[in-house]
């Protein structure tokens, strides 16, 4: 009777543990489908209220979005993306690599600066370098911009694949050398080939934050250097212009499918990089 | 001992130089100059005169309504989010840590908000959820028979829905720590508790919560620096306002430089809001400086 009573019980709990998750799920997506819902919708049926569930889909709005220089705000996007994370990743792999195997002077003191550089308000280097770049013309250029973004993803990289290559045994190095490589061959012919799943993992968490990032561009892209984040806002409509609902929606679903697409093929990996951030 | 790190430098500076250098260019020296022209009367929209005033800057920070006011709302709102992030973020993993069917995908889908641009995020809700008149929120409110408040045009709305697209966003990144971080933990202690009969709250609260103590200091530094410094979210919904309601340091820091001009004095209160974080994370570490320092 006692045990019948329990069990019940806990059917009772699994279901409002399940429940609980699916409404979780619902949360946390139903921003998203509800503006890709919007974007294919014509502007009669954006503002009907209670919402239309059924309608007629339409391209319009993309048409017009693809038409008004998306791809200008595209371009400028994935080559500041791109080239900032080669960059970072290139200076960031062989620190962490120099930082694991290395007894050096100072190790402990360089891991600090570069964790307060990751948690320091952006803020505090954003506006000294715009004076800094207006000085050198380098406002509005994506050289200038991309160079900049090296900063929100170099100390990442630095600590996590520090983290990854401490996991590497230093036998293998030590093996090496006895076989008389070099201190760089060991580097690149022996311990990079084992750390190439922790160079995947940050290569796209680096990736996501560099596309999404908003407050370096808004205050150094200028006009001709615009990422996508800034031209997002162009459709808010100012103090006399309206919102334009159907632009709006249509250009935050061009600009977020590519990351969400990927983050959604990789996402294994991706939960590890954010997790072991914290890991160590 | 010493000779030999001599020698491990030079060595190790080919691996490491590039990016100190570079750190150098990019974070270090834009902050020498922002401590340094915090210390200089330097307005745009004047003359290109400058002018050395020492701490000036400071003392009329410390005298501006407007900027304590930031001070009290970054507060207000990183207390609020933070809280929210880590209750729910925790919560969810608890749910969530056991194996299930689907598990994958559902933690999958759960990290979505996290992944998308903040500025998208932030346009999403305030256009198509929290619009007065046709938004989703205050349809969902008029049909329990509740009128929606313009949300986020009006105090203390604004600051509210603020928070809530904060919590949103990020208490997925809690929820995938905590939840690494409770598939991670021994059985045996848990089980020996669970004999001992100790109901679930209280092993979660008396062995699971110090058993990851050290994780979840971090996790708090972590959010509390990133909420601390959050733009990109408040800037797109409220632009800082209703009348500097919502106006977080880092708005005030950027409408003070570019929309006012002044730019020494900017940079004063952005020192500030530097040495006041650095404050909290120290406060924080102290504790737990003696286990981590091994590990640098």
């Amino acid at each position: 009777m006692n045990k019948a009573r329990q069990s019940t019980k806990l059917k009772m709990l699994q279901i409002l543990r399940v429940a609980t998750i699916i409404f979780a799920v619902f949360l946390a997506l139903f921003p998203l489908i509800w503006v890709l819902l919007a974007s294919f919708k014509s502007e009669g049926d954006l503002m009907r209220i209670p919402p239309v569930v059924l309608f007629r889909p339409t391209l319009k709005n993309y048409a017009v979005v693809f038409r008004e220089g998306f791809f200008f705000y595209f371009r400028n996007s994935l080559v500041v993306t791109f080239s900032s994370v080669t960059l970072s990743i290139m200076l960031g792999v062989p620190s962490a690599f120099g930082l694991s195997r290395f007894s050096i002077q100072g190790k402990r003191g360089i891991m600090l600066f570069v964790l307060s550089v990751r948690f320091m308000p952006y803020i505090v280097f954003a506006l000294p370098l715009f004076f800094i770049m207006v000085k050198l013309g380098l406002v509005g250029t994506r050289g200038g911009l991309l160079f900049v973004y090296i900063i929100i993803n170099l100390p990442i990289i630095i600590w996590l694949m520090r983290a990854f290559f401490d996991g590497i045994s230093q036998d293998i190095d030590e093996a090496a050398a006895i076989d008389g490589a070099s201190q760089f061959r060991i580097f690149w012919q022996v311990v990079l080939p084992c750390a190439l799943p922790g160079v995947a993992t940050i290569t796209i968490l680096s990736l996501i934050f560099a596309w999404n990032e908003y407050l370096f561009a808004l205050i150094l892209s200028g006009r001709y250097a615009q990422t996508l984040t800034v031209g997002l806002t162009r459709f808010l409509g100012g103090m006399e212009t309206a919102v334009r609902w159907g632009l709006l929606s249509a250009w935050s679903i061009a600009v977020i499918a590519p990351v969400v697409i990927m983050a959604l093929l990789v996402n294994k990996h991706l939960r590890k990089g954010f997790t072991s951030e914290i890991a160590q | 001992m010493r000779p030999r790190q001599k020698i491990e430098w030079g060595k190790a500076v080919i691996y490491i130089g590039p990016s100190l250098i570079v750190l150098f260019i990019i974070a270090v020296y834009p902050m020498l100059y922002a401590i340094r022209s915090g210390f200089w009367s330097w307005h745009l929209h004047r003359s290109a005169t400058r002018a050395f005033v020492g701490f000036e800057n400071y003392i009329k920070l410390f005298l501006d309504q407007r900027f304590l006011k930031s001070v009290g709302i970054t507060f207000l709102l990183t207390s609020f989010s933070v809280s929210g992030t880590m209750g729910l973020g925790f919560l969810l993993a608890l749910l969530l840590h056991k194996p299930f069917r689907g598990k994958n995908i559902t933690l999958g889908l759960l990290t979505v908000p996290m992944i998308m641009a903040p500025v998208v995020s932030a346009l999403m809700w305030k256009v198509f959820l929290f619009e007065p008149d046709v938004g989703l929120v205050n349809w969902f409110l008029s049909l329990v028979g509740i009128k929606g408040p313009s949300w986020v045009s009006t105090s203390p709305w604004a600051s509210i829905s603020v928070v809530i697209v904060n919590i949103w966003f990020m208490t997925p990144f809690v929820m995938l720590i905590m939840e690494a971080a409770l598939s991670g933990l021994p059985k045996e202690p848990i089980e020996a508790a669970k004999l001992d009969g100790a109901g679930y709250w209280k092993r979660v609260l008396y062995i699971i919560i110090p058993m990851l103590k050290g994780k979840i200091l971090f996790t708090l530094i972590f959010r509390i620096t990133v909420d601390y410094r959050m733009f990109d979210i408040v800037y797109t919904m409220t632009r800082g306002g209703p009348a500097f309601d919502t106006q977080v340091l880092s708005i005030w820091v950027y409408n003070v430089a570019l929309r006012t001009f002044q730019v020494g004095y900017a940079n004063a209160g952005a020192v500030v809001m530097m040495i006041v974080i650095g404050i909290i994370c120290f406060l924080i570490l102290v504790p737990t400086t003696g286990k981590r320092s091994e590990k640098l």
